[in-house]
This record gives structure tokens, sequence and C-alpha cells, in this order.
């Protein structure tokens, strides 16, 4: 049984990177069976071109997509009208990698499956 | 009428209305669209399968008008392919597909995928499905309505499947309180008449 890599992505290391670059680096790390766990979220548009990405990466027997789970908290506006929810974590791995995720509202919890990845 | 109103009526002519269904693979996105296009033209779009990914490409009906009185909506209809963040071939052995076609499957859902998110650049409006039997907090769900607000194009997000036990389109409601939610069983064609009421009022 081989070890689970876990990588921590602080947003600083983020803060000058493409769309593009961005995407493609969690993606690499993903596809080697890392699991991402990154400071931040990514915008709507990031979202859809991550999709599109593992899609264009999948290989039927080796790499069969990821499992996206975000971590929020409420940050109301300055005005306090709108409660909006702004992602804190984003955990990125591979969808046969992460097995069980449960979700409360603040608590994410994960178990992996070594045998798979 | 007023020459303002004439214009406007002008203009919404000439603008063609696409709307597109989108969704989890399996949220009944081709049994509504049939729904519809059975409803006002007679005639069905595409095959609906209770084995995920089975619209593979982006099915399109042109020129479908719905009518309520005074109200009327001229549009096509986009059945786009259900969107996921992983296609693993297995589960669709499960479903007693051969090992072959069960790859053949999931590398066409891969592409299908693709085509549906390209489409975003192209609806004027979305409805989306959402199985009102499942967990709608998902990436899916949130990846679409995140790029519909960025891109300003209206939405209504359809809680189907209400005909079964455990459908509970509040849960919808609860976790998008700021968007339009409209319970339908696509199956029966239960409230349908509800959508096509929010549809004229978004759409036109
Ligand atoms: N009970 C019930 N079943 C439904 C309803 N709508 C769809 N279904 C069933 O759900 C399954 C999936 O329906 P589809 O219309 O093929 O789903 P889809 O969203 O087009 O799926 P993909 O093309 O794979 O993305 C089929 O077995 C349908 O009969 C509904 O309102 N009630
Ligand atoms: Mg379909």
């Amino acid at each position: 049984m081989e070890g689970l890599k876990m990588d921590f992505i602080s947003s600083e290391a983020l803060e000058n990177a493409s769309s593009m670059e961005k995407i493609y680096m969690i993606i690499e790390k993903v596809k080697k069976g890392a699991v991402v766990v990154m400071e931040g979220g990514l915008s709507p548009s990031e979202r859809a071109e991550l999709i599109e990405t593992t899609m264009r990466e999948i290989d039927v027997e080796n790499f069969v997509g990821i499992d996206v789970h975000t971590l929020e908290k409420n940050s109301s506006s300055f005005f306090g009208f709108s409660k909006k929810k702004t992602v804190v974590i984003t955990i990125i791995g591979p969808a046969n990698v992460m097995k069980t995720v449960k979700k409360q509202s603040n608590l994410l919890s994960m178990v992996a499956d070594l045998n798979n990845g | 009428m007023s020459f303002f109103d004439f214009l406007i009526n002008l203009f919404k002519r000439n603008k063609k209305v696409s709307i597109g269904l989108y969704g989890h693979p399996n949220s009944g996105k081709t049994t509504l669209a049939n729904q519809i296009a059975k409803d006002w033209t007679g005639k069905d779009i595409g095959s609906a399968s209770n084995i995920p990914h089975e619209t593979r490409t982006v099915l399109k009906q042109e020129k479908i008008v719905i009518k309520d009185g005074e109200n009327e909506l001229d549009f096509d209809i986009i059945d786009t392919p259900g969107i996921a963040t992983k296609i693993d071939y297995q589960n669709f052995l499960e479903f007693g597909l051969e090992e072959d076609e069960a790859k053949e499957r999931a590398k066409e859902a891969t592409k299908g995928i693709i085509e549906a998110i390209k489409w975003l650049d192209d609806v004027t409006g979305v409805l989306l499905v959402v199985d009102a039997t499942t967990d709608p907090l998902t990436q899916t769900n949130i990846t679409i309505i995140g790029n519909l607000e960025a891109r300003n194009i209206p939405f209504i997000v359809v809680a189907n499947k209400i005909d079964m036990e455990d459908a509970n389109p509040n849960r919808i409601v609860s976790v998008f309180p700021q968007h339009t939610v409209v319970p339908v069983s696509a199956l029966n064609g239960e409230k349908t008449d509800e959508l096509y009421k929010v549809m004229f009022k978004k759409f036109n």
C-alpha cells in the first residue's frame, strides 16, 4: 500500500499565476494521485475550465476524473445586505482516491482509498 | 401599442432565444426536453435512459413556440450532455454494458461535457435541471450557476422528479434562495404549466 500525497497551496503561490497555469498545476498533481488542498477558491470560469481540462485528460484506464470540495465562510458585505459565501479552502483529488467525503457546515472529512490510487 | 413597444417587439422578434437544458447526468434534461417538445410540437427530441451519459452530443430542436393567452415564447431547445467531474466506465458495466461499449461511452461522454460547456457561450437562457432526490449543492450545479451569473444569462432551477417519494424540492429552494426554483415531474408532465408561466417571464 502506497501512501497518500497531499499538496497544500497557499493563495500567495497562486497570486501571479494565470488561470491556465493554476489549472494545469492542479491537474498535473491530481493525475499523479495527489490530493490538492488550496487556499481560496476558483472563479466560475476557472471551475468550468477545470472540468474541461479534466475531460481532456481522462483516460479510461488510469485517470477517471476529479472530485472537488470546498469549505466556505459567510462574508457579509460592507452594508451587511447580502450574505455571500466565500470559498476559503478548495480540495481537489483523484475521483478514485477520494472515496467518502462527508460535509457538515464547518467540517469536511475525507477517507482516501489507497488501493486505487 | 406605443411606438416604443413596437420597437421592442421588433427587436425581440429578431433576437433568437436559445434555451439550454443543463445539469447532472440523469437529472432528466432529455425527458424534460421531450416533454416540452411533445406538448408544443408533438414530437420527441432525444432518447432518455437510466444509464448516465445517455446524451453525449448537444441536441438542438429549432423553433418551439409555447403560448398561453397573451404570452408567447419562440425558442430553440438545446439539450446538453450531463456535466460531471469524473467518468468511470466501470459504472456502466453495472447496467449490463460490455467493457468495450462502456469505454466508448466514457470517451464520448468526456467530449460531450466539453461541448456542453462550450455552448454556455451561445445560449440565451437556461433550465438547470436538478434531480430533487439528490443533494443539489454539487460542483456541477455551482459551476453552471456561477458561469450563468458571470455571463448574465437568465435561468430557472427546475427541481425535477417530484413524483418520487424521496424528492425534496424544498432543499433546492433552501440552498438557492436567490434563484427561481420550479418543481416539476418531467416524466409525467406534472406542474410543467407552472414552468411555462415562469419561462414566459424569464426568457422573453
Ligand atoms: N420518476 C421520474 N423519473 C424521471 C423524471 N425525469 C427523468 N426521469 C428518469 O431519469 C432517467 C434519466 O433521464 P434523462 O432524461 O435521460 O436524463 P438526462 O439528464 O438527459 O441524462 P444525460 O443525458 O445522461 O445527461 C431516466 O430513466 C428517466 O426516465 C421524473 O420526473 N420522474
Ligand atoms: Mg440526456
